[in-house]
C-alpha cells in the first residue's frame, strides 16, 4: 500500500524532474524561470539576495508537538546564529522564516504558497501528515526540505534531505540491543504498537524485519494518535506471552503503555524510537513505570555527554531559559549543520539556485555534525544518510529526562536492511 | 480466560463513569427536553479547576470546588443563556450548547495546554493485583462511587419531593405547572445535578488509570463516547443511562481485543445504531407517539 | 423528542414584492451580476503573489458547497445529520478510485476514468451511500438521528484505515488525479496563458472550477427548494402526519433529502481531494479532514446562515471556513496572535471562539441566522416587501419564493 502510493509519486517527481529542466526553478505559479547571476556570480533563483539566504520553517508551536517544535526551532535558530556570527555562507547573512501549522495539514496547505516565494528551502518541516500533504507541492517547485519526520518511505524524492537515520532503522538497532543485552531471544513473541500512519508504519518495517532474521513473532497493534489508553492492548499482549514491547507511539501512549505493563505485572523491556520519549512524562502518574524504557534515536539525548552537544544545550539553556529541554533542540541544530554543508557545496560550485543545493545535496558524502548524529552520506539515493543509533534509557535525575546508555552504533541487522526506496 | 476477567473487570469500571456522565445527559434531558452538547465541557471545567487549586487547597478541597463548580457552571448555561432564547425550539437549544461547548472545550484546552495536566488524584497508578488479576484504583472507586451517587439519585427521584416534581414536569409540563410545580426551580436543580455528576466524572477520566492522559481535547471526547450511553438506554430513561454506561464500557474492552483495537470505537457506535434501529427511543426510552 | 427539526425562519430568498417590482430586482439583479465579477476576476485582483488568499477562497467555497447540502437536510427537510464529513470521504475517496491511474500501483484500485466521469461519479456514489443511510434516518428522528448519523464519521474513520486499497491508508494517502476537461489540464503548464497579465496556473484554473461547481450547487439548490420538492421537504419537516394526509410520501421525501444533501457533501469531498492534492483518511476522530471537528463546522455553517436558507449557506461558509485560514495568514503576514506559542490565543482558537460565539448568538436573538437579517435589512427599505413577507413576524413559516 505504501510502497503504492509511492510508486505513483515516484512517477509524479519524475515527470516533475523533466519539466524543471524546461522550467528551470519556479514557483506554483510559474511566472519567474531561470536563475540569475547575483553577488560573487553565484546563480541563484528564489529566497537568496546578495546579502541574505532565507530558509523557512514549517514547524508546530501551538499543536500537538509544541514542545518538540519550540526546542526545533530554536536549535534551528542557534545555529543560524552561529553561521551568523562567524560571517554567513557565501558572504550572505541566513535568515529564517518561521510558519506555525499547529500540526494540521490543511493549514500548511494554506501556509505553503505565502512562505513558499520567500525562501529558498526548508531547514526543517515539522509532522509526517504535513509532509505527505505537501509533497506534490515540494516537488512542484523544486523544493530541498529537512523533514522533522524520519520515515524511510518518503525518501523516493530526493527533495527531501533526512536528517540522521529512519524510525525503520532505529527499531532494528533497538531490538539488536536488547537482544545483546539478553532480553531478546530468537523464537520469542514480541508486541509492536504503532501509530497507523508514516510514523508507525515505517518503525513496523523495522521490527518486521528483525523478526524474520531472528524468527521472532509480532503480536501487533494499531492505534491512532489519540488514543491515549493502551491499557487494553497491554492486557491482550500479556495474554500472548511477549518478551519485549515495541512503540512507535505518541509520548502519551508511551506513558500508557509502560503504566499498564507494570500494572498487569508484564514488567517487559518495552523499545520506543526517537519521538516515543518527552521528559514532561516524568510528571506525570506513570513516572515510576517509565524506567521499562529504552528509547532507540539517531540523535543525542539531550544529556549526552557529547562535546557539541553539550556546548548546543548549555547555549539553549542560556537563550531560552524557561523552554523545555528536549532532543529537540540538538535535532533542530544538526538541520542547520547540514544545511550549511549543503550551502557551502552549492556556493562552491557557484549555484545557489533551488536546484542548485539539491544537486549540492548529492555530493556530499560525509557530512560532520561532531556527533550530533552518525556522518551523513547522501550520495545514494533512496537510502537512509546513516544508519547509526543511540541507545538511551529512562532517568529522572538526567537533564531531559534521558540517560545514554550505549554510544552511536549500527548492528549488523542495521547494515543489512535495505530500506523502501534504496537502489542495489 | 485471565484475558476476558481482566477486560470485564476494565469494561465494568470505564462504564460506571459512562453512566455517570449518560446520566447527566437524561437528567437534563427530562427535566427540559434539551439535549446538552456543552456536557463534556462541564466536565473540563471542573477538572481544570482541580488542577489548578489542588496545589493550594490539597486534591480534596480542590475536587469538592471543582464540582460545585462544574454544577454551578451547569446552572449558568441554564439561566444565562438557555432561558433567554428567543426560540424555546428544544433542537435549537441543543444546537446552541453545541455552540457553547466549542468556547468552552478550546479556552480549556488552551489553558492547560501548554502543561501536562493530570490532575493529580491520589488514587491513579496504584493497581491492586488479586492473583493474575490487576484492578485498577481508580476504576474501582469510580464503580463504588458510581454506585452509591447513582442509587442515591434514583432513591431521591423516586421518592423525594424534587423527584416527584421532575418526573411530574417530564410527564406533562403544563399539567406539572397548573399543580402547583415550580417548573423553573425543577430545571435548575436538573441542571445542578447533572453539572455536579460531570464534575465527579472527571475525577476518574483525567487519570493515567482510565484514559491514559491528563485534562485535554480526549477528555471532552470521552464524554462524547457516553453520548451513544444516553441514547442507547433511551434519553428519557435514568436506569436506561446506567445500562447504557455499561454496556459501552463492555462493548469498548471486548472489541477492541476480540475484533481490532481500532474497531472499538465504530464498535460502540453500531451497537446503538442497531439498537436504535429496532427500538428508535433507545432500549428503556418512552416510545414517542406521532401528533397530527 | 416529541418534535422534528423546526428551523425557526426559513424562506431562501425575500419574498418577490408584488408591487416594488421592477426597479428592485433589477438592483438585486446588477448586485448579483457585480458580484459574479468580482468573483471572477478574483485572481487578477490578487494577483500571482496571492495564491495564498486564492487557496483561502477556494477553501471557502468547499464550505459552500458543502453546507447548501447541509442546509437542504437540516433546514429545509428536517433532519439533523451530522454525518456530513463522512460523505466528503466517500466523495474524496471515490474520485480517487474511479479517476486514478490504473498503472499508479498494483495496491490501489484506479479505474482511470476521464476525471469529468469521476466527478460525476463519486456525486452519484455518495448519493447511493446517503439512500443506504436512508432507512435508518427514516426511523430516527431530531437529536436521535444527530447521534446515530455520529456514527457515520467513526465508521469512516474506521473503513479509511482499514480499506487502504481505496483510500490509500491513513499514512500516506493517495495522489487527488488531476482534473481535466476536454483535454485542459487543471495543472500548471508552461507556458500559462494570461488574464491582465496574472498567469493562469493550477490554483487560478481549480478557483474557476470551483467557482462553477459552487455556482451550479447554488442554482441547483434554489431550484430545488422553490420547487415542488422543497415543499414536500418543508411538509415533512413541519408536520409528518399532515404531510401524510396531504399524500407526502415521507419514507420517499426523507429519503430524498438524504440522498441529495450527500451529493451535495460528495462534491465537497471531491473539492477537498483537489484542494489538498491528497486523498488520505484522517488518524484520529477529533481533528482532521473528515472529523468530528468538521462535523461540527458544517453544522455551524447552516446555524449562522440561518436553517433552510441557500444564500445563508454560503455566507455561513465564508465566516466559518475563511475565518480560520484568514486568521491564519494574518497571524503569517502581520504577525497576528503571536503570543500563540504557548498558550496563547492562536488563529485556531480564536477563530473557534469567533463561530462559536456566533452559533450562540445566532439562536439566542436571531433564530433565522443570517439570512433573516439580511430579509429585514432588505425589507426595510421596501414596506411592500414586508407586507408580503408577512407584516412585522421576523420568524415567518411559510417558505414561499
Amino acid at each position: 500500500m505504501i510502497a503504492a502510493r509511492r510508486a505513483g509519486r515516484s512517477a509524479l517527481i519524475a515527470g516533475a524532474l523533466t519539466s524543471t529542466l524546461v522550467l528551470a526553478a519556479c514557483g506554483s505559479t510559474a511566472d519567474t524561470a531561470g536563475g540569475t547571476a547575483g553577488a560573487g556570480g553565484v546563480i541563484t533563483d528564489v529566497g537568496v539576495t546578495d546579502t541574505t539566504i532565507t530558509l523557512g520553517i514549517m514547524g508546530d508551536t501551538s499543536g500537538v508537538f509544541k514542545n518538540l517544535g519550540a526546542g526545533l526551532n530554536a536549535g534551528n535558530q542557534l545555529w543560524a546564529d552561529d553561521v551568523n556570527a562567524a560571517g554567513g555562507i557565501c558572504g550572505r547573512q541566513i535568515e529564517i522564516e518561521v510558519v506555525d501549522h499547529g500540526y494540521k495539514a490543511d493549514v500548511a496547505k494554506t501556509l505553503y504558497p505565502q512562505l513558499e516565494p520567500n525562501v529558498l528551502g526548508m531547514v526543517q518541516l515539522l509532522g509526517s501528515p504535513v509532509l505527505a500533504a505537501l509533497e506534490p507541492n515540494l516537488i512542484e517547485d523544486n523544493m530541498l526540505a529537512a523533514p522533522a519526520s524520519w520515515s524511510s518511505e518518503v525518501l523516493d524524492n530526493p527533495g527531501i534531505m533526512m536528517i540522521g537515520t529512519t524510525y525503520d532503522l532505529e527499531i532494528i538497532n533497538g531490538l539488536a540491543y536488547l537482544q545483546q543485552q539478553g532480553l531478546l531471544a530468537d523464537g520469542d513473541t514480541i508486541g509492536h504498537i504503532y501509530i497507523d500512519g508514516e510514523y508507525g508504519g515505517n518503525g513496523l518495517k523495522g521490527s518486521q524485519y528483525y523478526a524474520q532474521q531472528h524468527g521472532l513473532t509480532i503480536n501487533e497493534a494499531k492505534v491512532t494518535s489519540t488514543d491515549n489508553d493502551l491499557t487494553g492492548i497491554v492486557t491482550g499482549m500479556r495474554g500472548a506471552g511477549v518478551k519485549v514491547i515495541v512503540l512507535t507511539t505518541t509520548p502519551g501512549q508511551t506513558a500508557s503503555a509502560l503504566a499498564a505493563n507494570q500494572a498487569l505485572g508484564l514488567n517487559v523491556p518495552v523499545l520506543g524510537n526517537n519521538p516515543t520519549f518527552d521528559p514532561a512524562l516524568l510528571e506525570t502518574p506513570a513516572a515510576g513505570a517509565l524506567g521499562n524504557l529504552y528509547v532507540s534515536a539517531s540523535n543525542a539525548p539531550f544529556s549526552s555527554p557529547n562535546p557539541k552537544a553539550v556546548e548546543v544545550t548549555t547555549r539553549y539553556k542560556e537563550a531560552y531559559p524557561d523552554s523545555p529541554l528536549n532532543a529537540g533542540v540538538t535535532t533542530g541544530y544538526t538541520e542547520g549543520v547540514v544545511w550549511q554543508n549543503v550551502l557551502e557545496a552549492a556556493c562552491e560550485a557557484g549555484d545557489l539556485s533551488r536546484a542548485g543545493v539539491k544537486t549540492a545535496l548529492t555530493t556530499l558524502t560525509e557530512v560532520d555534525s561532531e556527533g550530533l548524529v552518525d556522518v551523513l552520506d547522501y550520495s545514494s539515493p533512496g537510502a537512509p544518510p546513516t544508519r547509526g543509533v543511540y541507545i538511551a534509557q529512562v532517568d529522572a535525575t538526567a537533564e531531559g529526562g534521558l540517560r545514554e546508555v550505549a554510544p552511536l552504533f549500527t548492528s549488523p541487522e542495521g547494515e543489512s536492511y535495505v530500506a523502501p526506496f534504496q537502489e542495489s | 480466560m485471565n484475558t476476558f476477567l481482566q477486560l470485564l473487570v476494565n469494561g465494568l469500571g470505564k462504564g460506571a463513569v459512562y453512566a455517570l456522565l449518560a446520566l447527566g445527559f437524561v437528567i437534563i434531558f427530562k427535566a427540559t427536553e434539551v439535549v446538552n452538547f456543552a456536557h463534556g465541557s462541564l466536565v473540563l471545567i471542573g477538572g481544570y479547576l482541580v488542577y489548578e487549586l489542588k496545589d493550594a487547597l490539597g486534591w480534596a478541597g480542590a475536587a469538592v470546588v471543582g464540582i460545585v463548580a462544574a454544577a454551578l457552571s451547569a446552572l449558568a448555561i441554564e439561566r444565562l443563556l438557555l432561558r433567554n432564547a428567543t426560540s424555546a425550539d428544544h433542537n435549537s437549544l441543543a444546537l446552541l450548547t453545541i455552540g457553547i461547548d466549542v468556547i468552552i472545550t478550546e479556552e480549556v484546552v488552551r489553558r492547560v495546554g501548554a502543561d501536562i495536566p493530570f490532575i493529580g488524584d491520589p488514587y491513579d497508578s496504584q493497581p491492586i493485583r488479586i492473583g493474575d488479576l490487576t484492578i485498577f484504583r481508580t476504576q474501582a472507586i469510580a464503580l463504588v462511587v458510581g454506585a452509591v451517587l447513582i442509587t442515591a439519585f434514583l432513591l431521591a427521584f423516586r421518592y423525594s419531593n424534587w423527584g416527584v416534581a421532575m418526573r411530574a414536569q417530564a410527564e406533562n409540563r403544563e399539567a406539572a405547572a397548573l399543580m402547583g410545580i415550580r417548573s423553573s426551580r425543577v430545571t435548575a436543580t436538573a441542571w445542578l445535578v447533572a453539572g455536579a455528576l460531570a464534575g465527579v466524572a472527571v475525577l476518574f477520566m483525567a487519570t493515567q488509570d482510565f484514559s491514559g492522559a491528563g485534562l485535554g481535547r480526549g477528555t471532552h471526547a470521552i464524554a462524547l463516547i457516553a453520548f451513544p450511553a444516553a441514547i442507547l438506554g433511551g434519553l428519557d430513561s435514568t436506569e436506561g443511562a446506567v445500562v447504557g454506561g455499561l454496556v459501552v464500557g463492555l462493548t469498548e474492552a471486548l472489541s477492541a481485543q476480540y475484533i481490532s483495537f481500532e474497531f472499538s470505537k465504530s464498535a460502540v457506535f453500531l451497537v446503538m445504531l442497531v439498537v436504535l434501529v429496532i427500538r428508535p427511543s433507545g432500549l428503556f426510552g418512552t416510545k414517542e407517539l406521532s401528533r397530527v | 423528542m416529541s418534535e422534528t427539526m423546526t428551523p425557526p425562519a426559513a424562506p431562501a430568498t425575500a419574498p418577490p414584492a408584488p408591487t416594488a417590482g421592477a426597479g428592485r430586482n433589477w438592483l438585486k439583479i446588477a448586485a448579483a451580476a457585480a458580484l459574479i465579477v468580482v468573483l471572477l476576476l478574483l485572481p487578477v485582483l490578487v494577483g500571482n503573489g496571492g495564491v495564498a488568499y486564492l487557496k483561502l477562497a477556494q477553501y471557502i467555497l468547499i464550505g459552500a458547497v458543502g453546507g447548501i447540502g447541509l442546509t437542504l437536510l437540516v433546514g429545509q427537510a428536517g433532519q439533523l445529520s451530522l454525518a456530513h464529513p463522512f460523505f466528503l470521504l466517500v466523495g474524496a475517496v471515490g474520485y480517487a478510485v474511479l479517476a486514478g491511474d490504473p498503472e499508479e500501483s498494483a495496491d490501489l484500485v484506479g479505474l482511470g476514468l476521464p476525471p469529468l466521469v469521476a466527478v460525476i461519479g463519486a456525486i452519484v456514489l455518495c448519493g447511493l451511500v446517503g439512500l443506504a443511510f436512508a432507512p435508518v434516518a427514516g426511523r430516527l428522528r431530531g437529536i436521535y438521528l444527530g447521534v446515530a448519523s455520529l456514527s457515520l464519521v467513526f465508521l469512516g474513520l474506521w473503513l479509511g484505515q482499514s480499506l487502504d486499497m481505496f483510500s490509500g491508508g491513513t499514512s500516506s494517502g493517495r495522489n487527488a488525479p488531476v482534473f481535466e476537461l476536454f483535454g485542459f489540464e487543471f495543472a500548471n503548464s508552461q507556458p500559462a496563458p494570461t488574464i491582465a497579465g496574472v498567469a493562469i496556473q493550477k490554483q487560478q484554473r481549480l478557483w474557476y472550477l470551483f467557482l462553477a461547481f459552487a455556482l451550479m450547487s447554488y442554482f441547483l439548490a434554489r431550484g430545488a427548494v422553490n420547487s415542488r420538492i422543497g415543499r414536500s421537504w418543508r411538509a415533512v419537516r413541519d408536520n409528518e402526519a399532515a404531510a401524510t394526509s396531504m399524500g407526502v410520501n415521507v419514507t420517499r421525501v426523507k429519503a430524498g433529502a438524504f440522498v441529495i444533501s450527500s451529493a451535495f457533501a460528495g462534491l465537497a469531498g471531491v473539492m477537498t481531494a483537489l484542494w489538498l492534492d491528497l486523498v488520505k483518511p484522517d488518524e484520529n476522530e477529533f481533528t482532521g479532514t473528515y472529523s468530528l471537528t468538521v462535523a461540527i463546522a458544517f453544522l455551524a455553517v447552516v446555524i449562522i446562515g440561518g436553517l433552510g436558507s441557500v444564500p445563508g449557506a454560503v455566507v455561513g461558509a465564508t465566516i466559518v471556513f475563511g475565518l480560520q485560514q484568514f486568521f491564519l495568514l494574518g497571524s503569517q503576514q502581520f504577525g497576528w496572535f503571536a503570543d500563540a506559542q504557548f498558550g496563547g490565543f492562536s488563529a485556531v482558537v480564536v477563530s473557534a471562539f469567533v463561530y462559536g460565539a456566533a452559533i450562540v448568538l445566532v439562536i439566542l436573538f436571531e433564530p433565522g441566522g443570517i439570512a433573516a437579517i439580511g430579509r429585514r435589512l432588505t425589507s426595510r427599505r421596501s414596506p411592500d416587501a414586508r407586507s408580503a413577507n408577512g407584516g412585522d413576524r421576523t420568524t415567518p413559516r411559510e417558505d414561499r419564493t
